[in-house]
């Protein structure tokens, strides 16, 4: 009985092990791919192991690219868009789902319609007409509309799994702070708000996601190559790289760093998060 | 009378920030979408009206046929196998074995990285001269590897859906991984202690237990396939002839290349009321509750 348990439970890990390496290796060649190119000298521009690798690896093309493009600029951008839009969508998200998940709100059902189209209101569908508006209130070629776009487009989204991760506080809670005599205000900002935390991870790797990586509106609605965020660089200086491949993977490894890590630090609080969103 | 009142004006107030970013950055879009889909206009000088012109025009496009054939291959061939892998993976990583934290960053990387990079990167992927496909189809004689196939009217498409499913399937191995956390292990005991062995587990307890994960995906898959722009953008531009064309790269392109602001308006009308018409059609016949997070 005993040793049959043990096999059970040992013999299992192995064979996954036996799956899984072999799967998780082939999945990353792209990933592998990305940081080895990036590696790949304009002056040696041969790979080895199937094209995945350089044959001769130099840190040459870090150097190009931080001279060639002013790349602390589009980071800057990049930055500019991402940090505040993650903000906003965290300050503004978690208020409205507060109010929705315990304050007296009018027109409720008209409020989550709204939310529902909001939630898959395809951003290229409404691209055409952002660049309009954004030229008409006078944002075109402007950070800052971007920011509000991505904000509004992130909303629903954060809502709903805020919300969620609000409604599985006991009620008690509030009530108990009601009676303490504490405002809507500082129930929502003192005891709701720091409980949200793997819902609040969940919504900044997806806002992070959605306001670093894309480059849909930023390539309609920006047309000053100073103010061009990170992922434009490779469309933008298209020409350039043509004949710098190695120079072009250096600048897909930039883009990917930060990402990276702020997927890291979030990470353990992923799958919790994503729990409460989808019970 | 006044608490009450009192009561909706700060429930208004916590809304007032994210309804106002709606109203002028959703709702105020799909109006002027609409509006501007009833003019004949290059985006620059006074449009014309024209009233349904534009859509007449868009149900005869053949271009608009290729642009739903697609969507109807990408749907389907994007969520399922993404799904499939995506569950096999979380069962597995599910276990506990070693490593599981270190096996699910690696595989949920594809999906935090930009189009940009993804797209790029299998460019060189499936390169006919200098890829990772053709360098294999070269040492093991499988010389069809080494063919063009985004540059290919017959494979692009599917080409293109490879590559998203390889940048989407740790999105759904994390939707399963949580899924999974939400399960009643005892059940599964009881099961076991019943005699049931683990395929029958996870056959019968397991995966139908998991209904509101796979709907979620199902919904957030089908909006995402309507919505692909950048992954095409970036692989084939929705070429070559547009043969991997979809909704959103058409309306791109005749809105910023060929200057037909009021068609790709009315492309993305018709767009917007397909993706609000399925995600509807489906909280409809399976329930709100996995969208809203309310009790079923």
């Amino acid at each position: 009985m005993t040793t049959s348990t043990r096999r059970r439970s040992r013999t299992p890990g192995r064979w996954l092990h036996a799956i899984l390496i072999p799967v998780a290796a082939v999945w990353m060649i792209p990933v592998v791919m990305v940081v080895g190119l990036s590696l790949m000298p304009p002056s040696n521009p041969t790979t080895t192991f199937f094209g995945i690798l350089p044959a001769q690896p130099s840190f040459s093309n870090y150097l190009t690219v931080w001279q060639q493009n002013p790349i602390l600029q589009h980071l800057g951008n990049s930055l500019l868009i991402a940090v505040p839009s993650v903000v906003i969508v965290i300050v503004v998200g978690s208020m409205a789902a507060f109010a929705l998940a315990r304050l007296r709100v009018p027109l409720r059902g008209l409020i989550f319609g709204a939310l529902i189209l909001a939630l898959v209101l395809p951003m290229s569908g409404i691209v055409v007409a952002t660049f309009k508006i954004l030229q008409a209130i006078g944002l075109y070629d402007s950070l800052l509309g971007l920011v509000l776009v991505y904000s509004a487009l992130g909303l629903p989204f954060a809502i709903i799994i805020i919300r969620t991760s609000f409604l599985a506080i006991p009620y008690e809670t509030y009530e108990a702070a009601v009676t303490d005599g504490a405002n809507a205000w500082q129930i929502f900002w003192q005891v709701y708000f720091p409980l949200a935390r793997p819902a609040l991870a969940v919504v900044v790797i997806w806002q992070v996601m959605m306001s670093w990586n894309d480059f849909l509106l930023p390539l309609v609605t920006l047309s000053s190559t100073e103010l061009k965020p990170l992922t434009l660089v490779p469309l933008a200086y298209r020409g350039i790289f043509l004949s710098q491949p190695g120079a072009l993977f250096a600048i897909l490894v930039l883009i990917s760093i930060p990402v990276v890590l702020v997927f890291l630090l979030v990470q353990r609080y992923l799958v919790n998060g994503l729990a409460g969103a989808i019970k | 009378m006044r608490t009450k009142l009192r009561q909706n004006t700060t429930g208004l107030l916590f809304l007032l920030p994210a309804l106002t970013l709606f109203a002028v950055f959703v709702v105020y879009p799909i109006v002027y979408n609409i509006q501007a889909s009833t003019l004949e206009w290059d985006g620059v000088n006074p449009g014309t009206f024209i009233g349904l012109d534009n859509y007449v025009r868009l149900f005869q496009d053949p271009t608009f046929l290729i642009t739903l054939r697609n969507s109807a291959y990408w749907i389907p061939l994007t969520i399922v196998p993404q799904a499939l892998i995506g569950l096999l993976l979380a069962l597995a990583l599910n276990r506990g074995i070693f490593a599981s934290t270190f096996y699910r960053a690696l595989f949920f990387i594809p999906a935090i990285l930009s189009p940009v990079v993804v797209g790029i990167v299998w460019q060189r992927v499936m390169d006919p001269f200098n890829g990772v496909f053709a360098s294999v189809g070269k040492a093991t004689g499988l010389d069809w590897l080494g063919g063009s196939f985004l540059a290919d009217p017959d494979t692009a498409i599917f080409a293109v859906i490879v590559v998203n499913i390889w940048m989407w399937t740790g999105f759904s191995m994390l939707f399963y991984l949580a899924g999974l956390q939400l399960i009643d292990t005892s059940v599964l005991e009881a099961a076991r202690i019943d005699g049931a062995n683990s395929f029958q587990t996870t056959w019968r307890i397991t995966f139908p237990l998991l209904k509101s994960t796979h709907l979620s995906l199902l919904l957030l898959g089908i909006i995402g396939s309507l919505k692909t722009f950048e992954l095409v953008y970036v692989l084939t531009q929705g070429g070559p002839a547009h043969a991997s064309e979809m909704l959103p790269t058409y309306a791109f392109q005749q809105a910023f290349q060929l200057q037909s602001v009021g068609y790709a308006s009315t492309i993305s009308v018709v767009l917007i009321v397909i993706a609000v018409a399925s995600s509807l059609s489906m909280v409809r016949v399976f329930g709100a509750g996995f969208i809203s997070g309310d009790e079923k």
